[in-house]
């Protein structure tokens, strides 16, 4: 039976973090971003107790930057992120690799996010690991998550190359049990800094020297196995599984019933232990590959068998047995199974469909102030006879893309102000429209100087709004730079201060709360010639409620029915799309509920008619 | 016991759910088993809906239910019941919802109405083997909060019969974790709920 008393439940973020606690960590550096947030979040709730610095620093690249310093004087460093931020670490990485991480051990963790749930893309970032040819594991449970983190920290310090840990979003929001063992005590010690931590002028002999380590990291992991394997011998179709895949791979095979198929699950995805793989797959003749996102093992182990006389038949993403897209999940599994071995199988094949299903699409909480701003947009859109476009960026403000389709364009953080910095500059080529870039405040601090600056320089034509909340909303309220509370030995950074430094053609502060003056200050803003720069002062209402319990706004609204027009006009409900003000289908009439509404009073503008009043 | 025993929790963003599936993972702990649950939720907080998925057994399973294989939907919104049983339900599941609705935002907008209660019904007991529906809003109303939905839908779940779930556990969890005498009332009437 299991061994409780020494387990726990924890999610594949918080073994991981778990991991780096037992390794001897001394120092985390992270950026938020879902799925990859509660690992950094772990070790802040007991940096006190295990001395341990963690900080949510303003990018991942800077995050990646500070780990590294800390393990080049000796110091365990963990740097954590999902996805899309280890495209913008990648920059460093890639020289961090040849010049080394040092003696302390740097591992940094990425968490994809296959599907995109919480994502602008689905990408693969093991990629990285190959372009930066750098170690990397894939933990497939909560236990091996754990367990690998600490192997990573050990494979670090022997060698000193930073090492990955891959996880996917499964992996690291879902939960199982995980047997604790202890916190290292070994004393935390900052060393001198080692020489030459610069890869110039010679960069090809450090590249050289990186291969030569990574030969070496290769013979290791053909010597001590982390790969499990069932079933290998003699089965008419092996399984080859990296990550939760593995998961769903050894439930399909249960579901199946079929003894006939083997399994084995790869751990140390890159550099691949080539021989050992070959020893146990040389005799299969048909292997299936399960992972998630892209047939990166698959492409690997195909390439092995270039040398090989015999080939057996490969199915996978690259034969279409599996698909090329989307998130991985058991029913997949059995069916490319049953598919390959001829089975029937009792997974239900009815695809069922309900007229009764209504969408639930996500939408602004109740008394956003991002609600009010694209409303706002929306009226100077139309006022200005639809000639205005809006790029957007990465936050909760997002959500925009789907309010009146009122962004135009989002792709990476400080996207906006990049793109509008272009856009800005096509007059010349007839490109007519107003252009407005919208960030939020840790998006700005995150990735938007560049692009301001860059606009400053050429004199690009936009207004750039900066939707100020003084939280990271979107990822559960991590401070930044910005933020007005700060904890003791930080200095906030105003934004105000930074952008009227760039010198705007104009600025100014905008109250998100008030839709008349937001609006009213857009319009006039975007007529202005030059680059203009907002600075909307915005409220999370979830952050607001976490800071604040109970805390009742000061305007109340109820609908005057003797003023408002009911069916013919509907723009409050339908339009304004707040969530407190709701159709009320038998009375034809909108109606406030209660339990939802924050008492903002934002909505008092929206009304057309005046109906919506002031009251209880 | 069927291992994997396999519950789907389902409501919105802000019901509870969440919690609940700790409780649950918790209580089997406690009798030696390896729960493994799946939260899945894009952005929760803002409307959307989540949804659980526990499995509980001798070793790990997959965190994400296979199609047809849920043995118990707990489902906190009739919708997003309904949305789990087209996806996850056979005639072996049992589906547990309760009444109150929460409309999605087209719907409070006035586009589209709330499907009928007693159609959501008829479908769910054309896909699953029992269905349970339970009339929350009175209870809760008595007991004085909404937010305790969640405990009552446990102790609904607590007398479902196969299931390798024990009441005293799930009570000796809830108490651990919410620690809250209106949470544990409302267990109690969840469970009287289903005779």
């Amino acid at each position: 039976m299991n061994n409780n008393q020494h387990s726990r439940i924890m999610s594949g973020n918080e073994a991981i973090a778990r991991g780096a606690l037992e390794a001897g960590i001394g120092f985390c550096a992270s950026y938020p971003g879902t799925p990859s947030t509660e690992i950094a979040t772990s070790l802040f709730k007991v940096a006190d107790e295990y001395d341990i610095h963690v900080e949510w620093s303003t990018n991942e690249k800077v995050a990646m930057e500070a780990a590294a310093a800390a393990s080049w004087t000796g110091i365990p460093a963990l740097c954590s992120m999902k996805s899309l931020g280890l495209n913008v670490a990648s920059d460093f990485l890639l020289n961090l690799n040849l010049s080394g991480s040092g003696t302390g051990g740097l591992v940094i963790v990425v968490c994809d996010d296959p599907r995109g749930h919480s994502s602008s893309n689905e990408q693969d970032s093991r990629f990285y690991a190959k372009a930066a040819k750098i170690p990397m594991f894939e933990p497939s449970t909560y236990q091996e998550a754990k367990d690998v983190t600490i192997k990573a920290f050990t494979l670090s310090q022997k060698h000193q190359v930073p090492v990955l840990i891959r996880s996917t979003t499964r992996l690291s929001h879902s939960r199982g049990l995980v047997q604790i063992g202890k916190v290292s005590t070994r004393k935390k010690k900052a060393n001198d800094l080692q020489e030459r931590l610069y890869n110039v002028p010679t960069p090809h002999l450090r590249h050289r020297d990186l291969l030569e380590k990574m030969e070496g990291i290769a013979q290791e992991f053909e010597s001590s196995p982390v790969e499990h394997s069932t079933n290998t011998k003699e089965c008419e179709l092996l399984i080859v599984t990296s990550g939760i895949s593995s998961l769903y791979s050894q439930e399909a095979i249960q579901i199946l019933g079929a003894d006939r198929i083997g399994h084995t699950n790869i751990v140390t995805t890159y550099p691949l232990p080539k021989r050992r793989i070959i020893g146990l797959i040389q005799d299969v003749e048909r292997i299936l590959f399960v992972e998630e996102n892209d047939p990166f093992l698959e492409d690997e182990i195909r390439s092995l068998y270039a040398d090989l006389g015999k080939t057996p038949h490969f199915y996978g993403k690259r034969t279409g047995h599996i698909p090329s897209y989307g998130e991985m999940n058991t029913d997949i599994v059995v069916n490319a199974i049953a598919r390959l071995m001829k089975l029937d199988h009792p997974l239900k094949k009815q695809n069922r469909s309900s007229d009764l299903l209504i969408e639930r699409p996500l939408t602004f909480c109740a008394g956003c102030t991002h609600r009010n701003f694209y409303w706002a947009v929306r009226t100077v859109k139309k006022r200005l006879g639809g000639k205005l476009v809006v790029a957007g960026d990465i936050g909760c403000y997002s959500l925009g893309v789907f309010y009146d389709e009122a962004m135009d364009t989002m792709h990476a953080m400080g996207s906006a102000i990049g793109v509008a910095s272009g856009l800005g500059q096509l007059e010349r080529f007839g490109f007519d429209s107003k252009v407005i870039a919208v960030a939020g405040d840790s998006t700005f601090f995150h990735a938007c100087l560049p692009g301001l600056i860059n606009a400053r320089h050429k004199n690009a034509d936009l207004t750039f709004a900066i939707l100020d909340n003084a939280t990271t909303a979107m990822t559960g309220f991590q401070t930044h730079p910005g933020s007005k509370e700060q904890d003791k030995n930080m200095k906030r950074v105003q934004i105000e201060k930074l952008v009227k430094a760039i010198e705007p053609d104009f600025f100014a502060i905008g109250d998100a709360s008030d839709i008349i003056s937001t609006t009213d200050l857009l319009h006039s803003t975007v007529q202005k010639k030059g680059l203009k720069v907002l600075l909307f002062e915005s409220v999370c209402r979830l952050e607001e409620a976490k800071r604040i319990p109970h805390q009742v706004g000061t305007m109340p609204v109820r609908i005057d029915k003797s003023l408002c027009k009911g069916e013919k006009c509907k723009m409050c409900a339908r339009d304004f799309g707040c969530p407190a003000l709701s159709w009320d289908t038998e009375d034809n009439y909108p109606v406030v509920l209660e339990h939802i509404c924050i008492q903002c009073g934002a909505c008092i503008a929206v009304c057309p008619h005046n109906a919506i009043v002031e009251g209880d | 016991m069927r291992d994997p025993f396999s519950i789907l929790v389902t409501g919105v963003g802000g019901q509870g759910n969440l919690v609940c599936g700790r409780i649950i993972a918790e209580a089997t702990v406690s009798q030696g088993l390896r729960p493994v649950v799946g939260d899945t939720f894009g952005a929760s907080r803002r409307g959307g809906r989540v949804m659980t998925h526990i499995r509980i057994g001798e070793h790990d399973w997959g965190p994400l239910i296979p199609r047809g294989e849920v043995d118990v939907i707990l489902g906190f919104e009739p919708v997003e019941t309904l949305r789990a049983a087209v996806r996850y339900a056979s005639e072996k599941t049992t589906a547990i919802m309760s009444k109150m609705s929460i409309p999605p935002s087209n719907v409070t907008s006035g586009d589209l109405s709330y499907p009928d209660i007693d159609s959501i019904t008829e479908e769910l007991e054309f896909i699953c083997g029992k269905v349970h529906v339970l009339d929350t809003e009175p209870v809760l109303e008595e007991i004085g909060s909404t937010r305790v939905l969640n405990s009552f839908m446990l102790g609904a779940l607590s007398t479902i019969e196969d299931s390798p779930l024990d009441t005293k556990n799930l009570e000796k969890a809830l108490s651990t974790i919410l620690d809250s005498e209106r949470d544990m009332a409302a267990f109690h009437q969840g469970a009287k709920a289903m005779k």
